[in-house]
């Protein structure tokens, strides 16, 4: 299923230039999909990666390789990812579900062996394009770790911090106080945004993370494994904050938790290792992109089926 | 490999359909024991079959506490999950086949020691009866070895019930004047619209064996819109 939709490429080339303004969201067209949720028959081939979804996409990832020292880690990962859904990335450790998370905004350029092929389109922009700054696609696509991993500075300077080095306008107690509000954390705080961010509980301090990535303005939350480290409680949170950001913000989440992945998520990618023969060595593919709920009861890879009935550990 | 605890998960869930499956074979023997109990008007067997049939009960019960139990400590999904939505509603119709004997079995006693038999009805039934026994071994059948196949026989089979239940019908309405002859005559339809059900059941099965399969739930036949049956089925 190719997306016909023809965009205009020039117009969108200056949204990461430094000081760009917000990205319109949500303009592009729909025309190449027809058929709604949940009524495609089981696809094969090829076009089991490219479910029909009724939303537009966010990400376009095509062909999408990465190397760490010239070793693959993913090889050849193509699909859209959808506006203000959840996406869930699921798959065994070493699969390249965080390799693949983290070159949605960039942050494989941190390391300096890292090498990207294929393209990652976002709002139909090239992402890896030179002109791009990479601290500009940061800002509009944050990223949340699995441990929480809060500055040693009070609440108040936590979510003040990426508005502060960006530079943005506005007044500063006001975007602190939507943050706050954003991730679901205001009412428990708001007492004592002096006091350090250290003093909090790990379902605090995550939910902090979370608000201190939504502080930049993004219009994408990355997040890699966001409450593993976390009891069901906080987890539970998380999950709540999770279902009312995606009324704003496309979200993708790799998750080990099968049921979680089940419960939060729209669509679920599944990545799987394979291992060349010749020289042992391991890399991730994507196996299976679809509705979630297709995933989970009606799987149309064998490879998905195992995982997700836990018949291979 | 798989993890050990969901080897035994695995396990688990293949025992939980097998015990599942052996409740259509006490089917089968409910049947064949009904089946004989009217065609002999033996009041003690019919007795016989209506206290056995808390075995099949109990069964049912065995059955849906184990899928509540696996549902709720190793959270199925994929074919495991289909595969245990589809025992679910096995084991209720397996239950119902069951209340199906009883229902004839009460009848039994109703027409009196030596009724007057119209022997063209009691062979429909006994045709009727065999038919019903031989839908519910391939039901079994179908599901067990996973055979969509089979299953969708399963209506082309169930045709020949409906037939015999509607030849049944026109026969008791031509009993005569005799009032115990009237009686036996209508006692029949009860027992044939019993048997109709045990094949409608059959049928349910069958389309769960296609449910477990496909991943798809479609009535083989849909009662309320019969003109489309056809292009549904083939």
């Amino acid at each position: 299923m190719k997306q016909v939709t023809e965009r205009p490429e020039s117009s969108s080339e200056a949204r990461f230039a430094a000081g760009a303004g917000p990205v319109p969201a949500g303009t592009q067209a729909n025309n190449g999909r027809t058929t709604g949720p949940g009524t495609a028959p089981a696809a094969t081939g090829a076009e089991a990666t490219r479910p029909s979804v009724d939303t537009p996409p966010v990400f376009e990832i095509e062909k999408l390789t990465v190397r760490y020292g010239g070793k693959l880690a993913v090889h050849d990962v193509s699909f859209d990812i959808t506006e203000k859904r959840i996406t869930a990335l699921i798959g065994a450790s070493g699969c390249g579900k965080s390799t693949f998370i983290r070159s949605l905004n960039r942050m494989n350029d941190l390391i300096p062996s890292a090498t990207v092929e294929g393209s990652v389109r976002y709002h139909g922009q090239n992402l890896y394009a030179s002109e791009v700054d990479a601290v500009q696609v940061r800002k509009r696509i944050g990223m949340v770790f699995q441990k929480p991993n809060p500055f040693p500075k009070s609440i108040y300077d936590n979510i003040a911090f990426g508005p502060r080095v960006l530079g943005m306008d506005g007044n500063m107690d006001e975007m602190v106080e939507r943050a706050l509000r954003r991730g679901a954390l205001w009412d428990e705080v708001k007492d004592r945004l002096k006091t350090n961010a250290f003093g909090m509980s790990g379902g605090q301090q995550q939910r902090l993370c979370i608000a201190r990535a939504l502080a930049t303005d993004p219009d994408v939350l990355l997040m890699d494994e966001p409450a593993s480290a976390l009891d069901p409680i906080s987890t539970g949170h998380i999950e709540d904050l999770m279902f009312e950001l995606k009324e704003r913000y496309s979200i993708v989440i790799v998750t080990h938790n099968m049921q979680q992945a089940a419960r939060v998520s729209d669509m679920t990618a599944f990545f799987t290792v394979v291992v060349d023969e010749a020289s042992g060595h391991r890399h991730g593919e994507v196996v299976e992109y679809d509705e979630t709920e297709k995933v989970f009861t009606n799987p149309s890879d064998e490879r998905t089926e195992a995982y997700v009935t836990g018949r291979v550990g | 490999m798989p993890v050990e605890a969901r080897l035994h998960f695995s396990q688990e869930l293949q025992a939980l359909e097998e015990q599942a499956l052996e409740g259509l074979d006490m089917v089968v023997a409910a049947l064949e024991r009904t089946l004989e109990a009217v065609l002999h008007q033996d009041i003690e067997l019919a007795s016989y079959v209506i206290a056995d049939d808390d075995r099949i009960d109990g069964r049912y019960l065995e059955v849906r506490q184990g899928i509540l139990s696996l549902m709720a400590r190793q959270a199925p999904v994929a074919s495991d999950l289909r595969l245990i939505a589809a025992l679910l509603d096995l084991t209720r119709n397996v239950e119902r086949m069951g209340d199906q004997c009883v229902n004839i079995a009460k009848l039994v006693p109703l027409v009196g020691r030596e009724p007057p038999v119209e022997e063209g009805i009691l062979a429909r039934i006994d045709r009727m009866m065999r038919q019903a026994i031989s839908q519910t071994a391939q039901c079994k059948q179908a599901f067990s070895r996973r055979d969509v196949q089979l299953a969708e026989d399963l209506v082309r089979q169930d045709d020949e019930i409906d037939r015999l239940n509607r030849e049944i019908f026109s026969l008791a309405l031509q009993s005569g004047d005799d009032r115990d002859a009237r009686e036996w005559g209508a006692t029949m339809m009860l027992v044939a619209r019993s048997i109709e059900r045990v094949g409608d059941n059959a049928v349910d099965i069958g389309e769960q064996t296609a449910f477990v399969v496909t991943g798809l739930f479609r009535e083989f036949t849909d009662a309320s819109h019969p003109e489309i049956e056809s292009s549904v089925v083939h």
